[in-house]
């Protein structure tokens, strides 16, 4: 029973976490129609840069949220603007192609600054061990719990009542509708990704205390990140969180009993199933999608 | 639209005199033969090694382009066939087995798996089946690591260093760059073939306009099966000699989604679905960053693949076309086939008096019968009880508001959306009716249709899209050219031949619509809108046209707008609104009709007098 | 973190300035080429330069009395990034380099790719770093290693556990539940195939085997299992990553064996201590590559290769690699030193001449190419983090400190 309980806590604790890393990109897939293949390498950037600033000034690597939020919203505007949006009706290959340059190009670059090095943000008392009785759990990962919930609340009221998010959401529904009431969809678009960016840059800090980042960080993210963005329902938040807890109880049950060996075969093997049984995702409705024929 | 024809046609002049230098063909010989010379002429072992990289890449690339950018579905797992190749092949050889046995093995093999794992994945586009094949890379990746049994697990797998053909093994380098030469080579060969063959059209058609394609009879799954099976095939092959070269491989090599992408990129450098580019990709690409790596030296960490991300970013933004469009542009081809410079003045304009005109046949017996037919969309009656009639030689004009449910009825008749309840009956060749069910089985049924909004596969030419059509009737290309150039003439076309389709104007394509429904010589034509949106001095041509159409016997059903066709056209017009027969009977008669008026016609009548 | 980006810039400036030097001298001298190949971009590019160094000062010393045969020692780098890029390296090492020998490689993978054309030009390849068995198991005749491999690593850990560890608990070696987790590359999965062997010739109980991709982000289930499965006793052989990430995560769900003991990789560095907190990883045990923490007289020369070290490069090393590649290649070195010209046979002759006794070296080990052309005499050293230090604690002779237990 215990070790139930731990499975449980364990995989929602992951699941969580993987929800923070993945709402952003479902945002700006579900916006954008652009799946970012240099998201989890955004992460690591937002990562190494709460790395130095803790560092340099010495203070609780939450706090480099004031710097990291904004600086890789800009980021995000940046890369939608002079990247994305001149390819906007390009070949989908040409599109793919863009964010898969941005992510070889962000891996090399920070390889060629920092080398192949691993770096550790202080963990500033984010790794203190809270004990549940029959589980237990860290600081840090009670916090991340906390913010994915928040963070899924606040988009969600984000997109629903606020006119910037019915904007959004008209877009994302009807691009030439959008357009043609007077949504001038490429600003939209480049909010979008900066929000999206923006909530990835949240996760990197909050992941910081937690994890050690190098150059190749992002990758071991990114990969999980689609396969919930798909489970959830392109474009759905709600929808992802929850998928990101069932991926999350997933990768600690199979892990437990089928080994990690094959828990990657498992996690994949959900994805593929989605993919092909259930296109429009697990909760998403039955409907035709532009994704599929 | 039709900027980019006048642009690009003085900048095709450019070769003048020096034309036979720089010819596409010769350049592609020259590129070819240099790829053996070179490393002969200076008989370094390392230069031979870049060269077996370039052709192995190489091959890699014009494979999966058979796959990626033919039929347009972006792999990034095509190491998994690599993979495969190289296993079979290592481990045959360990058993006994030449790589010259276990190569076509192997190809068998990834053949197998990429039918396997394609065929659900079809229904995937653009990035979804991107996502997929990654997430199914992974898992031969696993797999490979855990059937220790077969692969030797993370050990991978080694052969023992017998040097000899029978081996594929070689103290020398020559023999090693003959065969992957050799090998890739056949691999170009292939995509040429394929290119020039009636399924690359298909599969360039179903890449296009996947439902267009489905209208002209094109089994559109199974040409993709054939495609990745091929590519597979061909990748596992190569995945086989470059197993022996490296005379060791592990999964970490073999499944690895970062040789996966560099496939691709050379592709896309070079130009996606063209036959040449994933070569010229890989021989621009290889040696510069061999060059980096001498200039720049091992130090500088992470240098080399900076420098690959940030040349895909700047091809992707500043030449999505790659390589192989400034080699259309700039050079020549051998076959110089160009527009005339006076055609750009008269797109439009079919010279009437090409058309012979045979006199009417009569009206003869029923070919389709509709009964009945519902559908409902989520809440919404879309088509309620709808039945009716066409008879051979007739044309049956259908009108009503926007929103009537004309479009689905045709998309109902034509297999691309199924009835709730009732049946549609084709009279078949033999005298039986048939009720086909798919868009396929109606056009090989005799019933061909045009969409609405126009479906051309832009990147092919005129000549191209109308063979599409003619496809399920012949099975030469040639014979395909031939009758394509038939009906081209025939419908004011054959100026355009060799324009792609992108570039002609609205009125062109709409008849290109309806020439490539005409190559599929159906007995049955469904026309929908095909006036709309064309200037008078063209309406007057097009309904010209159609009389001939009618006239040869074709029996037609038009959705049209255009009052003044309706009314010259049609034997008889149904009224639809709501999804129900509102009225049907001759023209003049349902105009004078009160509820059509009311529903309908008063407020398009006066459309189509401002037209 | 000890190495920077202006550390790099200081190592890049270095070997351009050795480089040039070798240049100017080859008008003034006679210089024999070597080839050096090793990861030098890419993930595996910080050991891998680590384990370059080690080569590198090997050969300055052998430079500095004089050479190799009287003619000046030039290394050619070779970038070993994949398996293609490794055979590449390798071909331009030996046909346009014209080098007598290649040293390397670091990464096992590379090593045997790479080796296979060593061989097929019969050019003598000698390995001073990686761990898998088929380096040397494939029968080749003109690849040579001198560095203990994964058997070694196992070997150690199991003699450690049998002959050091289970006394001091005062157990059975026999009635400790045994757990083996390592990552899955060719390198986790060697060792373990040898823990095991060597495990159950001793007779151990091993309750639990596992393996995980070094880039998990996550192993909870694994500490799950092994308490489930009441282990006693941990195996890891791992990286850096999965080093922190199982150490921290066995800590925060107050797993406590009576032993943890790694397999090189991320145990043997400072950043993993660093990384999981010195008070974590006290107790820890450790088998890899002879360490700075070891008995001087049982190596006599680290002192001094220690200093050379920190001279050149400006900081302490960073792992053993360094060490052991440098000792390597100064025995093979002055085995080529002692035969008679470069030609493949003349070095193969000379390097199997090559007899060192164990306790004669800069890491302890000593250097005689046996069967499969491996160094008979290697040996890894076991280890334990001991208030923040990583000390040599077995074999005997070449410890510092007693093995501690929390019992």
């Amino acid at each position: 029973m215990e070790l139930i309980f731990s499975l449980i806590v364990n995989g929602l604790m992951l699941g969580s976490l993987y929800a923070m890393v993945s709402v952003g990109l479902t945002l700006i897939f579900g916006i954008t129609k652009v799946i970012n293949f240099a998201h989890g390498e955004f992460m690591m950037i937002g990562m190494m840069l709460t790395y130095i600033i803790t560092t340099y000034l010495g203070i609780h690597p939450y706090l480099t949220l004031v710097f990291i939020v904004p600086l890789l919203f800009v980021l995000g505007i940046l890369v939608q603007k002079y990247l994305i949006e001149p390819l906007r009706n390009s070949d989908e290959h040409v599109q793919i192609f863009a964010t898969v340059g941005l992510s070889i190009a962000m891996i090399n670059l920070v390889l060629m600054i920092a080398g192949s090095d691993n770096f550790n943000t202080p963990s500033s008392g984010m790794r203190h061990t809270l004990d549940l009785g029959l589980a237990t759990v860290l600081t840090g990962q009670v916090v991340i719990m906390l913010c994915s919930i928040f963070m899924v609340g606040g988009l969600h009221l984000f997109l629903t009542r606020t006119q910037m998010g019915r904007a959004i959401r008209a877009t994302a529904q009807n691009r030439n509708a959008a357009q043609l009431m007077g949504i001038n969809v490429s600003r939209i678009n480049m909010v979008t990704f900066g929000i999206g960016i923006a909530c990835v840059g949240i996760a990197a800090v909050l992941l910081s205390p937690l994890y050690p980042v190098n150059a190749q960080t992002g990758q071991s993210f990114v990969l999980i990140a689609f396969v919930i963005v798909v489970m959830g329902g392109l474009g759905s938040i709600t929808g992802a969180f929850f998928a990101a807890l069932i991926i999350g109880l997933v990768d600690s049950f199979t892990g437990f009993y089928l080994g990690s060996s094959l828990k990657g075969v498992a996690v994949f093997g959900i994805f593929l199933m989605i993919l092909i049984f259930r296109p429009s995702g697990l909760f998403g409705k039955a409907r035709k999608l532009a994704h599929v024929s | 639209m039709n900027d980019k024809t006048i642009s690009s046609t003085p900048a095709r002049n450019h070769g003048g005199g020096m034309r036979w230098l720089f010819n596409k063909k010769i350049l592609f010989f020259a590129t070819l033969a240099s790829l053996i010379i070179i490393p002969i002429g200076v008989g370094d072992d390392y230069i031979y090694h870049i060269f077996i990289t370039i052709c192995l890449f190489a091959g890699l690339s014009t494979a999966w382009n058979i796959v990626g950018g033919y039929a347009g579905q972006l792999s990034l797992g095509h190491a998994i066939y690599y993979g495969i190749g190289a296993y079979t092949g290592m481990l045959m050889l360990n058993s006994g087995v030449s790589p010259w046995i276990s190569m076509f093995v192997g190809a068998i093999l990834a053949a197998g798996v990429a039918v396997a794992i394609s065929y659900p994945c079809f229904k995937l586009h653009g990035p979804f089946y991107a996502l997929a094949s990654i997430a199914f890379l992974e898992v031969f990746h696993v797999i490979s690591l855990n059937w220790v049994g077969l692969t030797g697990g993370a050990n991978g797998v080694m052969v023992p260093l017998e040097m000899g053909w029978s081996t594929m093994i070689f103290t020398e380098r020559l023999p090693s760059l003959v065969i992957v030469f050799g090998l890739m080579s056949f691999s170009l060969a292939v995509a040429w073939v394929i290119r020039r063959s009636k399924l690359g059209f298909q599969l360039i058609a179903t890449r296009e306009r996947e439902s267009a394609a489905r209208g002209a009879a094109i089994r559109t799954v199974h040409v993709r099966l054939y495609a990745a099976a091929i590519s597979a095939g061909l990748t596992a092959m190569l995945g086989t000699f470059h197993g022996s070269y490296l005379t060791y491989i592990e999964p970490e090599s073999a499944f690895n989604l970062t040789f996966s992408i560099q496939i691709v990129l050379f592709a896309l450098v070079g130009g996606l679905g063209t036959v040449f580019g994933p070569l010229y990709g890989t021989i621009l690409l290889v040696p510069i960053t061999e060059l980096a790596r001498g200039w720049l030296g091992s130090s500088a960490i992470g240098l080399h693949g900076f420098v690959y991300g940030v040349v895909l970013i700047l091809v992707v933004l500043f030449m999505p076309d790659g390589i192989m469009s400034l080699i259309q542009r700039y050079l020549p081809s051998s076959r110089v086939r160009r527009l005339d410079a006076s055609v750009e003045n008269s797109v439009d304009h079919v010279p009437l008096d090409d058309i012979n005109k045979p006199t009417r046949p009569p009206i003869g017996e029923v070919v389709l019968k509709v009964e009945h037919l519902d559908k409902h969309f989520g809440g919404l009656h879309v088509t309620n009880d709808l039945s009716f009639d066409l008879h051979k030689g007739e044309v049956l004009g259908i009108i009503g508001p926007n929103g009537a449910g004309k479009t689905t009825v045709f998309n109902m008749i034509s297999g691309f959306l199924r009835a709730d309840s009732g049946s549609v009956a084709v009279l078949g060749e033999d005298g039986h009716f048939i009720s086909p069910k798919t868009p396929g089985a109606f056009a090989r049924s005799g019933v061909g249709r045009t969409f609405q909004i126009v479906q051309p596969f832009a990147a092919m030419t005129v000549e191209e899209n109308i063979m599409v059509g003619a496809f399920y009737r012949f099975r030469s290309v040639e014979e395909c050219r031939k009758a394509a150039r038939e009906i081209a003439s025939e419908l004011g076309l054959n100026r355009f031949l060799d324009e792609e389709a992108r570039n002609l104007p609205i009125g062109g394509l709409k008849r290109l619509e309806v020439a490539r429904v005409m190559a599929m010589r159906p007995r049955i034509l469904l026309l929908d809108e095909v006036m709309a949106g064309i200037n008078p001095a063209d309406l007057r041509e097009a309904i010209e046209l159609i009389k001939v159409i009618r006239n040869s016997g074709i029996s037609i059903i038009a959705i049209e707008h255009v009052m003044q066709a309706v009314m010259e056209l049609s034997d008889r017009v149904i009224v639809i609104s709501s999804g129900e027969i509102l009225a049907q009977g001759k023209p003049e008669e349902v105009v004078k009709n009160e509820a059509v008026i009311e529903a309908y016609l008063g407020k398009e009548a006066s459309d189509a007098s401002n037209e | 973190m000890k190495y920077n980006h202006k550390f790099r810039r200081t190592v890049i400036s270095s070997v351009v300035a050795t480089a040039l030097l070798g240049g100017v001298s080859a008008s003034a001298f006679a210089e024999v080429k070597f080839g050096a190949l090793y990861p030098l971009s890419g993930g595996l590019a910080l050991l891998g330069e680590e384990s370059y160094r080690g080569l590198e000062l090997a050969v300055e010393q052998i430079n500095a009395n004089g050479g190799v045969q009287g003619e000046t020692v030039v290394l050619e780098i070779g970038d070993a990034v994949d398996n293609n890029q490794a055979i590449g390296e390798a071909r331009r090492l030996i046909s346009r380099e014209d080098v007598k020998a290649i040293f390397g490689t670091f990464a096992s993978s590379r090593s045997i790719a790479a080796s296979q054309v060593a061989e097929m030009s019969k050019v003598p390849y000698f390995e001073l770093g990686a761990v898998a068995d088929d380096v040397t198991e494939r029968g080749l005749s003109y690849v040579f290693r001198t560095n203990p491999t994964a058997y070694h690593m196992a070997e150690t850990i199991i003699d450690m556990l049998v002959d050091g560890i289970a006394p001091e608990l005062g157990v059975d070696p026999t009635e400790l539940r045994i757990g083996i987790i390592h990552e899955d590359s060719n390198y986790g999965s060697s060792v373990a195939k040898h823990q095991r062997a060597f495990a159950e010739e001793k007779g151990l109980n091993i309750v639990m085997e596992e393996h995980y991709p070094a880039s998990s982000v996550d192993m909870s289930s694994i500490v799950l299992s092994l308490q489930d499965k009441d282990v006693d006793v941990v195996l890891q052989t791992s990286y850096q990553d999965d080093s922190v990430l199982f150490l921290r995560q066995a800590n925060e769900r107050d797993y406590r064996p009576k032993a943890i003991i790694g397999g090189g990789g991320g145990y043997s560095m400072t950043p993993t201590a660093e990384a999981v907190g010195h008070d974590v990883i006290d107790g820890v045990y450790d088998a890899d590559f002879t360490q700075y923490n070891i008995n001087p007289e049982f190596a006599p020369g680290i002192e001094d290769f220690v200093a050379s070290y920190e001279e050149k490069y400006n900081e302490s090393p960073r792992s053993g690699h360094s060490l052991i590649n440098y000792t390597g290649a100064l025995g093979l070195l002055r085995a080529i030193d002692a035969g008679s010209g470069f030609s493949a046979d003349e070095i193969k002759e000379a390097v199997l001449a090559m007899d060192v006794p164990v306790g004669e070296t800069a890491a302890g080990i000593g250097l005689k190419i046996g069967e499969n052309n491996q160094n008979e005499r290697a040996s890894m050293m076991g280890m334990q983090w001991q208030d923040g230090e990583l000390v040599t604690v077995y074999p005997e002779e070449a410890s510092v400190a007693d093995m501690r237990t929390s019992q």
